[in-house]
């Protein structure tokens, strides 16, 4: 999709250029309820956005509000949606799972009944297509034969957001354009890059890290572990990766929860809405203080290459050794850090993120 | 501290980790030395091999002996009922299908009582904290021990304590551990990776795992190593190995030509790290290459 074709349907205002706007939502499973709480917070604030990018559950958030659903009854619905999405298992695929010569295997395994989804799904955005937006909207996914990130931005929205939410062993692929797919979130659990390839100039980004159960006690909780592992370290990676290339504002939006909420655990919405909606207010004295001096010149939208290159000369190899020794401190380091942070809301709650954007917009505080 | 020149990077992959003894024998035979060696998973065998000075031949060797079909032959009873019945038979973190004594006893074979200050070139090998997730860098104690946590394959062999912490494979944090040579200075890196394969048709539960593992771990592999790239203001040189043919978990009989064809992928490189290795040796006080 090229950019002449998001421009059109921009909410910009056509007098003034300001900031492109992007708005990710990772994936999360149920915590991706939180987001609405951002939209929440970004409603009342009035604050626009020009492109929206889903994952996983994200993307049935970024989804609605692309498609111009009120806020208010998203929240309202959101109970239902998640009483129902993943409850009610599909005992057929749980026997051949178990026994496959049997009940023969197939080749993807589902446990969750997919009609239910489906309903659930259908509820919510109807036949609904990609042009019905009244913004770019993109869903990532996962092609399961070779593993390669897909970003969906055609067709029903239903349809891309039945494969983003793909979460391996409880539903099945869906076929997308000739693909099979799966969940995004085993990709690209954050996904940054396309609101970047759409020339946004400042992306807000809400992500989800899986919670660490805090004993293995059984086989389930052992997978679960070791998934665990592996999807946080894939998000910090990507996301380290696409904030250093990135040449302008990323801006995390990682709630911190004192508990931890599973994907059944639909009572606890009302609590997850109100802490994303907690950790987006406490962006907005940023957000608004780059959108303040953002706003008085044209904003840039450089390729990511050129800006790549940029970040790479300059950083001096004087300064890289000077901070390479040091231990993460809270004031962002003015090169990239040698690894990835530890853990996403430890490095990024303390601090405004670090900008490695080229232009100032805003100097970080001492 | 002098600064270290050419550091080593050798990333998990099975017995496709054995293309690293290939990789070796193209710079030992270009007369470039290695400063430091990283491993993780099946890399941290050949890693501990080139950091006690092993040749090619007996480092071939080894692994020929080392990793054969009946390193996995003996399933754990005990730990299949603790599957089942959790609680009667205590299910904890420690869990692994197989049995791991043999695979202990050819670890001590291969590696004796050998310990980290016994190498000639620095090591460094990954695992990954069980508790916490995190990337977790072994540096002294016996290599054996550390090779043992590095290689802890998730539910196939039981994790393994070191230091205090409960480790598993070091491909759950990063597949290819290139961050532990920047933060020890390298200037130029040479890192060989493997990427998982892709499973053709999928046609048992166990392939379904497999295949959600590769496509995790790839995307991991390729995350960070486009980080790593990014924030390392010198240079990576990535020798990734195509092999024509498909290799499998226990192929050690494809070794000799896993070897050649290591080497063959890291002499495509050569130019590039001569010409690295000719810019760096020249005094240069600004900037990077």
């Amino acid at each position: 999709m090229s950019l002449s074709f998001t421009g059109e349907r921009s909410l910009g205002d056509l007098s003034q250029r300001r900031s492109r706007i992007g708005l990710v939502i990772g994936s999360g499973g149920i915590k991706c309820t939180m987001a609405i709480g951002l939209l929440k917070v970004l409603a009342h604030e009035g604050i626009p956005v020009d492109v929206a990018v889903g994952c996983s559950g994200g993307a049935i958030y970024a989804g609605l509000y692309a498609l111009g659903d009120d806020v208010r009854d998203m929240e309202a619905r959101s109970l239902v949606v998640w009483r129902d999405l993943f409850t009610k298992l599909h005992y057929r695929s749980l026997a051949r799972a178990i026994a496959p010569a049997f009940f023969g295997y197939h080749e993807q395994v589902g446990l969750v009944d997919d009609r239910r989804v489906w309903d659930v799904l259908e509820s919510q955005f109807g036949m609904r297509t990609f042009a019905d937006c009244r913004m770019p909207f993109f869903v990532a996914a996962t092609d399961y034969r070779t593993g390669e990130k897909v970003t969906l931005s055609e067709g029903r929205v239903i349809d891309a957001v039945r494969a983003s939410i793909a979460i391996p062993l409880l539903l099945r692929a869906w076929p997308v354009q000739d693909r099979l797919l799966v969940d995004g979130g085993a990709s690209n659990p954050l996904p940054i890059d396309i609101a970047i390839m759409e020339g946004c100039d400042i992306i807000l980004a809400m992500g989800f890290e899986s919670h660490m159960t805090a004993d293995v006690g059984s086989f389930t909780q052992a997978i679960g572990r070791t998934s665990t592992i592996v999807t946080n370290h894939l998000l910090r990676a990507t996301f380290a990766f696409y904030s250093t290339a990135h040449h302008a504002e990323v801006l995390p939006i990682v709630p911190l929860l004192d508990r931890d909420v599973g994907i059944t655990e639909w009572e606890q919405v009302p609590y997850l809405i109100e802490q994303g909606e907690k950790a987006a207010y406490e962006q907005i004295p940023y957000l608004r203080r780059l959108l303040a001096s953002q706003g008085a010149e044209p904003a840039v939208v450089a390729p990511m290459q050129r800006a790549v290159s940029a970040e790479i000369g300059a950083t001096s190899p004087s300064t890289w050794r000077s901070t390479r020794p040091a231990a993460p401190s809270a004031s962002p380091p003015a090169s990239p850090p040698a690894s990835p942070p530890a853990s996403l809301s430890a490095s990024l709650s303390a601090a405004p993120p670090a900008s490695l954007s080229a232009s100032p917009p805003a100097s970080p505080p001492a | 501290m002098s600064r270290p020149g050419v550091a080593l990077v050798i990333g998990s992959g099975g017995v496709k980790c054995a293309a690293s003894i290939g990789l070796m024998r193209c710079l030992h035979s270009e007369d470039i030395p290695i400063d430091l060696v990283v491993g993780c998973s099946g890399g941290a065998i050949y890693a501990a091999a080139i950091a006690l000075g092993l040749d090619a031949a007996s480092a071939a060797s080894m692994t020929t002996t080392l990793w054969t079909r009946d390193v996995t032959s003996q399933p754990d009873r005990r730990a299949l009922l603790s599957l089942v019945f959790p609680k009667w038979f205590g299910f904890d973190g420690r869990f692994g299908l197989k049995k791991d004594t043999i695979l202990n006893e050819r670890l001590a074979q291969g590696f004796g009582n050998a310990t980290f200050a016994d190498c000639k070139i620095p090591l460094f090998i990954t695992a990954t904290d069980f508790r916490t997730g995190e990337q977790v860098t072994i540096t002294e104690g016996r290599i054996a021990d550390a090779v043992r946590a590095s290689i802890a394959i998730p539910f196939a062999f039981p994790p393994w304590e070191v230091n205090g912490r409960l480790c598993v494979d070091g491909f759950l944090s990063d597949p290819l551990p290139v961050g532990v040579a920047i933060r020890e200075g390298a200037h130029v890196i040479v890192a060989m990776g493997f990427e998982s394969p892709n499973q053709e048709r999928i046609t048992s539960g166990g392939r379904f795992a497999f295949q959600l593992s590769s496509i995790m771990t790839n995307n991991l592999l390729r995350a960070s190593f486009a980080f790593h790239g990014l924030a390392h203001h010198s240079e990576v040189i990535a020798v990734l190995p195509q092999f024509s043919q498909r290799i499998r978990l226990f192929d050690t009989g494809k070794i000799p030509m896993l070897i050649d064809e290591g080497e063959a992928a890291m002499r495509e490189q050569l130019p590039y790290l001569r010409r690295l290795l000719a810019a760096s040796s020249a005094p240069q006080t600004t900037g990077a290459p």
